[in-house]
């Protein structure tokens, strides 16, 4: 049990939570303020994961220009997505969506020459041919790993992650704060209240859906980057539903309620492979990795009963229904 | 006088059943024109016709000379026609004071580009709307009450609320929904001097559906009838009182 102690264990938890803030801050304007049900979220991290790796490893452009397009390819896939289905009911919007994610994996899957196909990025270049897309982004880390006088590189990553997610949270929370977000929240009220005032419903969760598309390139972007390498099987619709319990964990309709559902469902997730005491010593180490999924269901079921609104959500607010 | 708003064979079915058919009237600039009739007369899907919720298989509406038939309800209601619900939609989980912000026209800070491109501006568009919001809500006496949740109001304060978030777009013409329906008399009282004062003060107009003929009869100029889907009469509440059509399909015993 010498891993639970060690700091770049942690240090790894902490990555991936930041990571998720990203993600969730997605979901948290798409669902928490505009009511939008988005269930192919993590369509929009491959996108921008994708766009990002193949930019860089098949054209002469740099890493950083790719990273660039890659937002914008994913905001673009984001307009394209609502185009024909914001008119829909929200049920059937949620159906869609998690359609259009299953369509951008499984595009990854099985466009080999493109995207490296199930073996992932690694097949890049084809076989045979190494192909890195993160040089670029390996010599950055280690300058600034430098210039801050770092430790190490888990502990750098963790730095340019979180800065990463705070400067997001505050532009995401002026946005949210402003008249703007005002609007997205009368659309999750009562949108044809919100029309008969004159506001334009459609390009308003339009926008919505970009601003979260952006959000979810930007955490995909950081997730190659921290692996090095991925696959189609990173992009599984669980983690969708992994975004919607930090979301709901946190406090919907909070955007500081992200990091702090990331965090606590990071540990919770990275913690539980190492719970040792009875009753979970009664499994071997392999059985208790699954039992996380068991756990976060609880505390999901728990929260549900006993604090609808998540841990920080204003109960009056966003009570889930 | 000029026709503020100009309906024109305005038809519309449903399955088999015509529930606007080949309605025509005019709301007339600075008039409160009621349209009354029984149940399922065709009043609200009209209305929803007018306010561009529900599009007419045939027939033109024109508002101040435009033709609305075929525009989305954000437009209409940009263009200054303004309508509410029979049930009053306030948005419960938003402040009171939030309810009548959201109605503020031609806000810059609704426009994400422009909350970062011109914080200025756009913070100097929310404090005028404001001002505007707070004077709304002390007219309607819901001033005390600006922060609470709008789901707290009752069911009467959110009809004062649903007028002044209405007032608080610069409309030229409101329909409203039974706008009495529920009220208890002192608050229907109120209304209608809100709406005898928002005409005075800001020259609106007014179209409403209204049960309470006493009312109707008391405070409008023009009093349009349906019946069936089909407009029965047109005119003065004098005029559509003795009108027999109208006493025998609506009014019942002669009044």
């Amino acid at each position: 049990m010498s891993t639970i102690a060690s700091g770049e264990f942690w240090a790894f938890v902490g990555v991936v939570a930041g990571i998720y803030t990203i993600f969730g801050l997605g979901v948290q304007v798409q669902f928490g303020y505009t009511g939008l049900l988005n269930f192919g979220h993590v369509a929009f991290m491959a996108i921008g994961a994708y766009t990002m790796a193949i930019l860089t490893v098949k054209t002469g452009i740099g890493m950083w220009a790719a990273a660039v397009i890659a937002v914008g390819v994913s905001i673009l896939a984001g307009l394209l997505l609502g185009l024909p289905t914001l008119r829909l009911r929200a049920d059937y919007f949620a159906i869609t969506t998690i359609a259009f994610s299953e369509i951008v994996r499984y595009i990854a899957l099985n466009e080999d020459r493109l995207t490296g196909g199930s073996q992932g990025t690694i097949n890049l270049a084809g076989a045979g041919t190494a192909a890195q897309y993160d040089e670029s982004w390996q010599h950055f880390q280690g300058r600034v790993q430098d210039w801050l006088g770092l430790g190490s590189k888990d502990v750098t990553m963790l730095v340019l992650v979180w800065s990463a997610a705070l400067v997001l949270l505050v532009l995401l929370h002026v946005a949210v704060r402003s008249p703007w977000g005002r609007v997205l929240r009368s659309i999750r009220e009562d949108e044809d209240a919100a029309a008969s005032l004159g506001k334009n419903v459609f390009a308003y969760k339009l926008q919505s859906l970009a601003v979260g598309a952006a959000l979810g390139a930007v955490a995909g972007l950081f997730y190659a980057w921290q692996f090095s390498f991925f696959s189609p099987d990173d992009f599984a619709p669980l983690i969708t539903f992994f975004a919607y319990t930090i979301v709901i964990l946190g406090g919907t309709a909070r955007t500081w309620a992200v990091p702090v559902g990331a965090v606590v469902f990071g540990v919770i997730f990275a913690g539980t492979r190492f719970f040792d005491f009875p009753p979970f010593s009664l499994f071997d180490s392999a059985d208790r990795a699954y039992l996380r999924l068991a756990v976060i269901g609880a505390i999901l079921i728990g929260l549900m009963a006993f604090r609808p609104q998540g841990l920080f959500g204003k109960r009056e607010e966003m009570v889930l229904e | 006088m000029s026709a503020l708003l100009e309906v024109r064979d305005v038809t519309r079915s449903f399955g088999g059943v015509r529930a606007v058919d080949a309605a025509s009237f005019d709301v007339v600039a600075g008039s409160i024109t009621a349209l009354i009739g029984p149940n399922g007369a065709g009043k609200s899907s009209l209305f929803n016709i007018v306010s561009g919720f529900l599009r007419p298989e045939r027939g033109t509406v024109h508002f101040s000379g435009r033709a609305i038939q075929n525009r989305a309800p954000h437009r209409i209601a940009r263009a200054g026609l303004v309508r509410t619900f029979q049930t009053p939609r306030a948005l419960t989980r938003m402040s009171v004071l939030e309810n009548v912000l959201l109605a503020a026209p031609h806000h810059v800070g609704e426009r994400l580009g422009r909350v970062f491109a011109t914080p200025r501006a756009a913070r100097a568009h929310e404090d005028a709307a404001e001002r505007e919001a707070h004077r709304l809500l002390t007219l309607v006496r819901l001033d005390g009450q600006a922060d609470a949740y709008a789901g707290t109001l009752s069911g009467g304060e959110r009809k004062l609320l649903d007028f002044a978030r209405v007032l608080m777009t610069e409309p030229r013409l409101i329909l409203l929904d039974e706008p009495m329906a529920g009220v208890n008399p002192t608050l229907a009282a109120q209304l209608l001097e809100h709406m005898l004062a928002a005409r005075e003060e800001r020259g609106v107009t007014f179209l409403l559906v209204e049960h309470d003929l006493d009312l109707v009869m008391r405070a409008c100029d023009t009093v349009v009838v349906m019946n069936e889907g089909r407009i029965l009469a047109t005119g003065t509440p004098d005029d559509v009182r003795r009108d027999e059509r109208v006493v025998d399909a609506y009014l019942g015993a002669h009044a």
